[in-house]
């Protein structure tokens, strides 16, 4: 099959499979980033069992497959008496662990913070308050930009997992194999949804980049 | 008003085994400059930590101003911020420029408005000779300049006395000396500072009282002229003729 | 002593030592957050009961022996696949960061293309690719390759990145220390720079390797025996779906977990920290 021809038929079921896609990265990184702060907050905290969870719960989700945790929630859970909708499967899947290297990310940009900076905000009389919210965070969040950037494009990637259940509408991996299992679609199809990922990619790194040229912290 | 502005009564701390601080009485009259001197491990940089409770103590009292230093808690933090304390390694907050470094503590503890605290805090980089350098971060300064400008952030809270932590070891050579001069310029001005130092000159020239300290223990405490010139202890004697044949 | 150099972790210098209200406070939340602990596990385990999960027909299966010879079987698929994925993807990675780190522009662009785009892409993208496209264009290959393959060009990008920040790492002393020694540009390269540079980048090869296994449990799409496709045949035989695919869940967990760790170990003892790559 031609592009010409590839697009001139599927065109506009590419087009939604991209914002499909987009959708998907969008929602499952917001809730991974919120799910990682948590997460990175019971890892400091000094409450011993919130510090294990939290800790067990790191290392369960950046050590599981996506297609593993995926088929889990899709086919064990109903054992459990746990249906969700396969579109809330996929974004559990796509989120949960994403989130694990969310904090894992922003536990070392806390590391990469100067002890003997948070001495002196502590001896300028700012309470764990103001300490955390003018010092901590700033700072790991700033040091944090490019491998957030990195998990955005990771995330998008895990996305893929969609292509394993029935979704409408699909998103780029699934459209291919449906392309290619009703038609010939060939190695166009392939690459237009190849393409449309890629440039996702490179222009999320893009604008990482100057994000985090404008905010890096000189030391 | 009280006379003194720093005081330790019977301070003791452990590192495990290892007692760091064994029965310390000190105290700092307001306007005084007392200089801590000693071995490197003899507790001097842990007791100038004490006193605003960046280590915690065992037993013992510590005042500030007459109030007791309490253990945790917004009086903590206030009377923290009454005491100024400059580091060895300056630690200046590495996200913020000059100024914000300077103003961060007026403005978030103080609640002092953005325009008050700059202008103050113009002046007081101004008076340790920086003021060009306020809107630049951290990295783009020299050591010299860095720690000069953590004196200037600790000033800009109107401490009641300062904290000298070694501020001048993390140096290069070349720039000790517009270090030591800020500090003695402050002395001149009748601040009350506790200093934590190498530099005998220095020590010499500006302190009012020199503290000799040893394996956790005061030792000695004389005058700078006695104990340079006829320290009363052997200990102090073989610290300092082994400072002078480096 | 608290001296500049001795290294705190932030996570005790953000938690002064607590005082007496502080530690009262401290020890009400870790005795609330253990009993929600506890109260979670507990009815996940309660779920597990009321649903009969927790029947011994779903779990006594596995004290046969038969059981793990079975999956270990899987297992071995897994480590097949992956280790070929490893390998291919370390030297198609290493020839991507030779023409990446070439004196010709050309190299250096169509690499650098390459790069981007393997990391731009699904790994199940290219699965399809193998398992729906190539067959179109004639090509017969086995279940193995059509893991192996899209496996490795998805790692290989990253592997690629991670050697040339390895050179990078490599002081530039080294290099002008061996050609000043009248070592020709190739032997420098080959002697001094890249056993350095791998030596600085093993931790992050071995990462690495998480997310190659990880890749692989993609096997199932294109029917290849691994631990995921045998597990499916243990689900079929004892009609054991979740006990089964938890174990299964649990093994790649800890397969990754003691990678992770022996990539720690080994940035510990090197002293390096693993060059950060993209993970997941």
């Amino acid at each position: 099959m031609s592009l010409a021809t590839l697009l001139e038929q599927y065109g506009e079921e590419y087009l939604i499979a991209l914002l499909t896609t987009w959708k998907l990265t969008a929602i499952a990184f917001s809730a991974a980033f919120v799910i990682g702060i948590l997460v990175t907050v019971m890892r400091v905290s000094p409450v011993k069992p919130l510090r294990v969870f939290a800790e067990i719960y790191v290392q369960i989700f950046r050590n599981i497959s996506g297609a593993a945790l995926l088929i889990l929630l899709v086919y064990a859970l109903p054992y459990l008496n746990m249906m969700f909708s396969y579109f809330t499967c996929v974004i559990i899947a796509t989120t949960l662990i994403p989130s694990a290297f969310c904090s894992e990310y922003l536990m070392s940009g806390i590391n990469t913070i100067d002890v003997g900076q948070i001495e002196a905000a502590r001896a300028l009389g700012l309470n764990f308050t103001e300490l955390v919210r003018s010092i901590v965070i700033p700072q790991a969040l700033r040091s944090s930009v490019i491998p957030l950037t990195n998990l955005l494009v990771s995330t998008m990637l895990t996305t893929a997992l969609a292509s394993q259940v029935p979704m409408d509408p699909r998103e780029l991996t699934g459209l291919v194999s449906h392309i290619n299992t009703h038609a010939v679609g060939g190695v166009v199809a392939f690459f237009v949804s190849a393409f449309l990922y890629c440039i996702t990619a490179v222009v999320i790194g893009q604008v990482g980049l100057r994000i985090d040229r404008r905010v890096r912290i000189l030391r | 008003m009280e006379e003194n502005i720093i005081e330790l009564k019977n301070v003791e701390k452990y590192f495990g085994t290892l007692h760091v601080l064994n029965n310390i009485n000190l105290s700092v009259k307001r306007g005084e400059v007392v200089v801590i001197i000693g071995p490197s491990g003899s507790g001097k940089s842990t007791l100038c930590r004490t006193v605003n409770r960046l280590e915690t103590i065992d037993s013992g009292e510590i005042f500030i101003d007459g109030e007791l230093m309490p253990e945790e808690g917004q009086e903590l933090a206030r009377i923290r911020s009454e005491v100024g304390m400059v580091f060895q390694s300056f630690n200046l907050f590495a996200h913020m420029t000059i100024l914000d470094n300077v103003t961060l503590a007026p403005r978030t503890v103080r609640k002092i408005p953005k325009a008050q605290a700059e202008k103050e805090a113009m002046e007081l980089l101004k008076r340790v000779g920086i003021e060009s350098q306020a809107g630049k971060v951290p990295a783009q300064l020299s050591g010299g300049q860095q720690q000069r400008a953590a004196i200037a952030r600790a000033l800009a809270m109107h401490p009641k006395a300062m904290l000298f932590d070694e501020p001048t070891s993390a140096l290069d050579p070349e720039m000790i000396n517009e270090v030591l001069d800020a500090m003695a310029e402050l002395a001149r001005d009748g601040m009350t500072m506790m200093i934590v130092t190498h530099e005998m000159n220095f020590a010499r020239r500006v302190a009012d009282r020199v503290i000799f300290m040893d394996q956790g223990q005061i030792i000695e405490e004389s005058t700078p002229d006695k104990f340079f010139d006829a320290p009363g202890t052997k200990r102090a004697r073989d610290f300092l003729s082994s400072i002078r044949t480096q | 002593m608290n001296k500049a150099g001795s290294r705190t972790y932030v996570r005790d210098a953000l938690f002064e030592k607590p005082g007496p209200k502080a530690l009262k406070k401290i020890r009400l939340v870790t005795a609330l957050s253990l009993a929600a602990l506890i109260l979670l596990i507990f009815l996940v385990i309660r779920q597990f009961y009321i649903t009969g999960q927790l029947d011994a027909r779903y779990w006594s299966f596995f004290l046969r022996f038969t059981t793990w010879r079975f999956l270990f079987i899987g297992l071995l698929g897994t480590v097949e696949a992956a280790s070929l994925g490893g390998v291919l993807a370390l030297i198609t990675g290493f020839l991507l960061m030779l023409a990446r780190i070439s004196k010709y522009r050309i190299l250096n662009i169509l690499s650098a293309a390459l790069i981007e785009f393997t990391r731009g892409v699904p790994t199940l993208l290219f699965i399809y690719f193998f398992f729906l496209v190539v067959p179109q264009m004639g090509i017969k290959m086995s279940a193995l390759w059509k893991v192996v393959f899209p496996v490795s060009i998805s790692a290989c990008g990253i592997v690629a990145e991670v050697l040339r920040s390895g050179v990078n790492a490599v002081p530039k002393g080294q290099r002008e220390a061996a050609i000043s020694l009248g070592m020709s540009e190739a032997a420098t390269f080959l002697r001094i720079i890249l056993p350095q540079a791998v030596r600085f980048v093993v931790p992050a090869l071995i990462s690495e390797l998480v997310i190659v296994v990880k890749d692989t449990t993609f096997a199932y799409v294109v029917s290849f025996p691994d631990l995921m496709q045998n597990a499916k045949v243990l689900i079929s035989n004892y009609d054991a779906l979740l006990s089964v695919y938890l174990v299964v869940a649990v093994i790649y967990i800890i397969i990754n977990y003691l990678l992770n760790q022996l990539s720690l170990y080994l940035a510990g003892r090197m002293d390096v920290s693993t060059v950060n790559v993209a993970e997941v």
